[in-house]
């Protein structure tokens, strides 16, 4: 019983001195960019349509890319969709160039997407992984969470690469 | 099916509720409804909003420590079904659900139990010091100086305007 008791007090103690730490940066931080940050959380999150640029995240080659069509849906594409992105920013000598039209597979979106069970999840950014025309991964690593959904779609490749499944 | 604990206000999440946030570091931040996820969104601290359990923790206005804490706890080995376990576990539930209840409740008796007479000293101590602020009424009527000053205001009546409606 005190051995549970000791165990109980000192995860308490962590948690306050975490809290304690994250208040810290977050207070020096929140002083010179409330404005700003407070005006993006309250932006509209909305579809991945024509023109959103969005980050890559396997190492494929490039860096940025921007979308040009949904395959799927009226108003454009959500987390775990695919699109036609042009390839905006690579690095010099990666296996995608700059200019390619290219497949990607959306693994993070900033619009919130409603799971299977009713709750929602969203992500901080859009982020995309390039994928050929059969589906098939371009790159040989993920970055960063993935959501569980992708296996519905039937990107398990993507799934095993990733680092974390959210 | 997992019960999870809301990031900000640590109320239960039960399945098919609220929202939830993944960061780029994949912390995930669970939320049990739209109330909890906009104060999050507004960088609030759970610590410094009265509401929130995190902040009746901090100020021991809940109770921290017990044992029956011990029950609720994430356990990430699935448990095997077992009749008897479930039926145990259910009674148990109950019983310990009361336990808890009877100790908050103590706890919060014990809290408060200064508290009456504590107002009942500051009552007094204040009856004492400044009774000499009120006077009793007869005291105002012998002398006028103590009331403020009756003004009587007169308003005027202009006559045209009275009459107009009796002329149409």
């Amino acid at each position: 019983m005190a051995a549970a008791f000791a165990s109980k007090c000192s995860r308490v103690g962590r948690s306050l001195l975490g809290g304690l730490g994250k208040n810290l940066s977050g207070s020096l931080t929140a002083s010179n960019e409330t404005v700003c940050s407070s005006f993006i959380s309250q932006q509209q999150r909305t579809f991945i349509q024509m023109r959103t640029v969005l980050k890559v995240v396997d190492n494929s080659g490039a860096k940025k890319v921007m979308c040009i069509q949904a395959l799927k849906g009226k108003k454009g594409a959500r987390l775990g969709d695919t699109i036609v992105a042009s390839v905006k920013e690579a690095h010099p000598n990666g296996k995608v160039k700059k200019g390619k039209v290219v497949y990607g597979v959306v693994v993070r979106a900033a619009m919130q997407k409603g799971r299977c069970d009713g709750s929602e999840v969203k992500f901080d950014d859009n982020a995309v992984v390039l994928v050929d025309k059969q589906g098939q991964p371009i790159g040989t690593r993920v970055f960063g969470p993935v959501p569980h959904e992708l296996r519905k779609k039937k990107h398990v490749k993507i799934l095993t690469l990733a680092e974390h499944i959210a | 099916m997992r019960l999870e604990k809301c990031w900000f206000c640590s109320s239960t999440v039960y399945p098919g509720h609220g929202i939830q946030f993944v960061r780029n570091d994949a912390k995930i931040f669970r939320f049990c409804r739209s109330k909890c996820h906009k104060n999050f969104k507004m960088k609030r601290n759970p610590r410094k909003v009265k509401w929130t359990k995190a902040y009746r923790r901090l100020h021991g206005k809940d109770m921290t420590q017990d044992s029956t804490f011990e029950f609720e706890r994430k356990r990430n080995r699935p448990e095997r079904y077992d009749r008897n376990l479930t039926e145990e576990t259910l009674r148990a539930i109950k019983k310990i659900d009361k336990v808890r209840a009877e100790r908050e409740a103590r706890h919060i008796a014990r809290r408060m139990k200064g508290k009456k007479g504590k107002e009942l000293k500051e009552a007094r101590k204040e009856l004492e010091q400044s009774i000499s602020m009120v006077k009793p009424p007869a005291l105002l009527k012998e002398d006028p100086s103590l009331t403020l000053p009756k003004i009587q205001v007169k308003v005027a009546q202009s006559q045209a305007e009275k009459n107009q409606p009796m002329e149409e």
